[in-house]
């Protein structure tokens, strides 16, 4: 995953390298519940109202809900017409949404035995969800941590895992985390008794004793240096993000940075923190209402924290700029930061 | 990647090696809530035996590294290991790496000053101040709303912004809700205001003309206007 923004992909990865590939988002959380969709929908409509041209996708086949967020009607043509090979090519199962810039394939279907795509057939999606016409491509996950979920994540440029702060939501991300990387970790091994020790890691009872994935490097460090050395690289360019959503409290927001420092610690991962939102009853009202927070309240807490966010993932202002240059005046950072900033009109409420 | 026990004090409280005591302190902070027992964020990651583990490593690198002294003998010592340093170290970017190959022939203080400087590029510091950033530039207009996201953003309560400034808190979230009515007489609410802003970090030569400009410009003459109302 390369979720330094404007870096070119490698050319020798097959999937990606087509002359034009729109950027790939996965937004996942493990577990139901916890605003994937109301966080991808007010994310696609940010970045589309930021000028670029984006596809929300529907990967959620057996909870398909996202046309729904955006009000647009049940569409009559959805990936699932793909995953079945009824429609090999996915550009003609885009919908208009009302949000201009934005256009979404839908995932309902009327045959529940469409729900889950073959392998080979979820490689053919991914590579065609590189090539629509867009310039970025926000997947909407489902709930849980199948394999199938977790290859959208694992090939993605950017895998955003939203969770909120309650214990069950924290687990399930952990959880999600930690099968995320033992799937990319036994992907990136070559030997077949390094993947085998992999899959065993994976079982948190195994006979090795092995606990943490510091525990299986040291495994691996021992069978084979060169694995070893996989294994580490691979490390580093996994790089999940993480959105607190329903935040509440100072308590809630600093959970993002308590997650991202025990990811470190833990996995030896660097996840980013993407940023939070607050909890409004309005935003939550704004599914009934079938259209986006952002569109619906522009200048709400929540809509502000949410086109933050999108700001950050298209790297507006420089996240790297902003610490070069640390000691510069206020005036000098007031004007890039200025520029972006969609200011609530008057402040007032 | 590193075990627990393999990081230095300044790795493990996730900051630079310039780091300032404010930032020392606030990282050890930050560090003593993630891993206290019942964080939200070990939940199900860090069985209690570990966790214990990392506290008493990050009272122990707060000890050294917050004492001048002793950080100073710590640094020298550093230096002397620094070059040590094995290959599978997963902190290191891959630039950084990649560098730092080409130069290993004469990996002296220089090379280990500048691994050191990028050791945390996603540090709590350089997250809060890219948040910032994005977020506010510290200028302009400030009203109830905007202190309160500054506050949140930030990460302080209400009460802790109380604990230190001694100014009650219900003074402070009429401030935030810009409950105008219910607020003392305007020095007060200057000083109030003062203390806010200071202690979550914000300018208050900024902050206070402008929020007093707002409470002013509220009372328009519709406003009882008592003697404690007006200065």
């Amino acid at each position: 995953m390369n979720s330094t923004t404007g870096m070119p992909r490698p050319p020798s990865d097959p999937i990606r390298a087509t002359n034009r590939s729109a950027r790939l988002l996965a937004v996942g959380g493990g577990k139901g519940g916890v605003g994937k969709t109301f966080v991808t929908v007010n994310l696609a409509t940010s970045l589309a109202r930021l000028g670029k041209r984006v596809v929300v996708v529907d990967v959620d086949l057996e909870g398909a809900n996202l046309h729904t967020c955006l009000g647009v009607p049940t569409p009559q043509r959805s990936l699932a017409d793909f995953v079945s090979e009824r429609e090999e090519d996915l550009g003609k199962l885009l919908v208009d949404t009302p949000i201009e810039n934005l256009r979404m394939i839908g995932g309902t279907h009327s045959n529940l035995a469409d729900a889950q795509p073959s392998h080979l057939r979820r490689v053919r999606l991914l590579r065609g969800l590189r090539q629509l016409d867009a310039d970025i491509v926000l997947l909407d996950l489902g709930a849980g941590s199948h394999a199938s979920v977790l290859d959208y994540f694992l090939v993605s440029d950017d895998g955003i895992l939203v969770l909120q702060p309650e214990p069950t939501s924290v687990e399930n991300a952990y959880t999600f985390l930690r099968a995320a990387f033992y799937r990319r970790m036994r992907l990136a091994m070559v030997g077949h008794g390094v993947r085998q020790l992999v899959t065993m890691a994976m079982d948190q009872r195994n006979e090795r004793g092995i606990r943490t994935p510091l525990d299986l490097l040291r495994e691996i460090e021992a069978t084979d240096t060169a694995e070893a050395h996989r294994f580490v690289e691979t490390m580093r360019v996994f790089r999940p993000r993480i959105i607190v959503n329903g935040v509440r409290s100072a308590e809630d927001v600093k959970l993002g940075f308590a997650v991202s420092s025990v990811c470190k610690k833990y996995f030896g991962v660097e996840a980013e923190y993407l940023g939070y939102v607050n909890y409004d009853d309005e935003a939550r009202q704004s599914v009934s209402m079938r259209r986006p927070i952002v569109e619906l309240r522009q200048d709400a807490d929540v809509s502000i924290y949410l086109q933050r966010i999108a700001r950050k993932l298209l790297g507006l202002p420089s996240a790297s700029m902003a610490v070069q240059n640390a000691g510069h005046s206020a005036a000098t950072e007031a004007a890039p930061a200025a520029e972006t900033r969609t200011r609530p009109p008057g402040g007032t409420r | 990647m590193r075990g627990i026990d393999e990081l230095d004090h300044y790795e493990l409280l996730e900051i630079s090696r310039t780091a300032t005591s404010v930032e020392i302190d606030r990282a050890y902070r930050m560090a003593q809530q993630t891993y206290a027992d019942g964080s939200l964020a070990l939940y199900s990651v860090f069985e209690s035996l570990d966790a214990r583990a990392i506290r008493d490593r990050l009272d122990e690198a707060y000890r050294v590294l917050a004492d001048p002294e002793l950080r100073a003998q710590y640094d020298e010592v550093m230096k002397i290991e620094a070059p040590v340093t094995i290959d599978l170290d997963s902190n290191r970017p891959i630039e950084e790496a990649l560098r730092q190959d080409s130069e290993h022939a004469d990996r002296g203080r220089d090379a280990a000053d500048r691994s050191a400087a990028s050791v945390s590029p996603d540090s709590f510091d350089d997250v809060v101040e890219e948040f910032d950033a994005i977020e506010d530039d510290g200028s302009g207009e400030f009203d109830g709303v905007r202190l309160r996201r500054n506050r949140l953003f930030r990460g302080y309560e209400l009460d802790d912004i109380s604990s230190v400034t001694k100014v009650n808190s219900t003074h402070l979230r009429n401030i935030e809700d810009e409950n105008f009515g219910a607020l003392p007489a305007d020095v007060y609410v200057r000083g109030f205001v003062k203390a806010y802003a200071q202690t979550i970090g914000l300018d208050p030569k900024v902050v206070v003309p402008s929020y007093m400009a707002r409470l002013e410009g509220s009372r328009g003459g519709t406003q009882p206007g008592g003697l404690f109302g007006r200065r």
